[in-house]
């Protein structure tokens, strides 16, 4: 059969094409339970971090179940409560895709632990935000507000943190993220709260 | 060319980073440490193999018109596999890999195998080629993630060496330079140097 025939070349590619999706949805649909694992695993690995435990991804399970109690808001969201706190969510987007973290506050809503992670931020740069330095600072900020990046944040300030150099499209999608979570979970946080909450409320309004 | 050489010469004389100057892109980018250094090796060397192997075989069936687009789809499709298999059962190496991974399909020693070798050999030498050059490529990838590991963070596959032999607490100190891209680049370089030092022939004039 001649190779530089156009029926040639259709027919070649039409075939090559189907084999390989056959292949790659074969092994993709396998795969697909013990992925699924190991992300369930990660976010447990990322749960617990915020609280300050260290955990493998083989031993995460059981710790999780030992620290960490799941609770649901009226609108079936989901948060985590710990021994002293609670931890919420994040859900945003970054430059390049989502970015996803954790909160662990205390009672007095005060920060212990955050945690954040991305899917294809720039290495280096937007990609900062999963790193331990980036979270760190967030702690001992406060959540009575929803806490602003800033390039130069002023460093007595509980409501604002250094933004990522090079990084600026990802720290406001980091800071919008904060403040969707703020105004979705910021009330549970009050709730959980010892101390007067009307008084937080006015306080956060400011 | 005898069969045995289609491995050692990727080795040296043929080298696919310090002699044909392929795949340089990856191997600044992946040799920070040397976990991801050594599975990105085997990555690619899977992949090289793999695909000279397919294309090997369909060598006499592709159409010439529309050969770069076939290789390319086999080459993806055993990337996927690849990126696929290390979510299942490496998940913290795939992580840390994320987008380096998918470049492999653009990696030159690749491309530059199926063209050069497997388009106009049989199957065997094609297999053999590819694995050569996948572990010609390893070989620098290695010693790269070896060094800037070591040096620039204390550690061997996370093992705190610097430390167990108490280096620090006589004041040494890890190089920051060596975890970024361009110390990786200089070193490089200087296999190169010490590469076309030892093997004249390899000089240009």
């Amino acid at each position: 059969m001649n190779k530089f025939s156009n029926r040639y070349i259709f027919i070649y590619s039409a075939v090559l094409v189907a084999v390989v999706a056959v292949v790659l949805t074969v092994v993709s649909m396998s795969l697909q339970p013990l992925q699924e694992r190991n992300r369930q695993a990660e976010t447990k690995q990322m749960i617990l971090k915020t609280i300050g435990v260290e955990a493998t991804r083989d031993n995460a399970d059981e710790l999780y179940g030992e620290y960490v109690t799941e609770e649901e808001l009226g609108d079936g969201s989901r948060y985590y409560t710990f021994e002293g706190g609670c931890i919420i969510p994040l859900q945003g987007n970054g430059l390049w895709g989502p970015i996803w973290g954790y909160l662990a506050m205390d009672e007095t809503k005060t920060i212990v632990g955050a945690v954040f992670d991305h899917k294809g931020e720039t290495p280096g740069l937007g990609g900062e935000i999963a790193s331990d330095k980036f979270a760190s600072r967030f702690v001992g900020k406060s959540w009575l507000k929803p806490i602003v990046l800033k390039k130069n944040a002023d460093k007595n300030s509980q409501y604002e943190v250094d933004a990522i150099s090079g990084g600026t499209m990802t720290s406001n999608g980091v800071t919008a993220m904060l403040a969707k979570a703020h105004e979705k979970y910021g009330m549970l946080a009050v709730a959980a709260s010892s101390t007067d909450k009307t008084a937080e409320r006015k306080e956060a309004e400011k | 060319m005898k069969k045995l050489d289609l491995i050692k010469l990727p080795f040296n004389k043929q080298n696919p980073i310090t002699v044909q100057v392929l795949g340089v892109c990856s191997c600044l980018a992946v040799t920070a440490q040397l976990k991801p250094a050594v599975v990105m090796a085997l990555s690619v060397t899977v992949v090289v193999a793999l695909a000279n192997l397919i294309i090997s075989l369909l060598r006499k069936t592709i159409p010439p018109r529309i050969r770069i687009i076939v290789q390319l789809v086999v080459v993806s499709m055993l990337v996927v596999l690849v990126d696929q298999v290390l979510k299942a059962y490496m998940y913290d190496v795939s992580k840390q890999l994320s987008v380096f991974v998918g470049l492999i399909i653009t990696n030159c020693i690749v491309m530059g195998r199926l063209e050069a070798f497997a388009m106009s050999n049989p199957p065997l030498p094609s297999l053999l080629d590819g694995i050569g050059n996948g572990l010609g490529y390893s070989v620098v990838l290695v010693t790269l993630g070896f060094v800037r590991e070591l040096l620039g963070s204390g550690t061997l596959w996370g093992y705190p060496v610097m430390e167990k032999i108490g280096l620090f607490k006589i004041g040494y100190e890890n190089n920051g330079l060596m975890i970024m891209p361009p110390m990786a680049l200089i070193l490089v370089g200087i296999i190169i140097w010490i590469h076309r030092t030892r093997n004249k022939d390899l000089q240009e004039q």
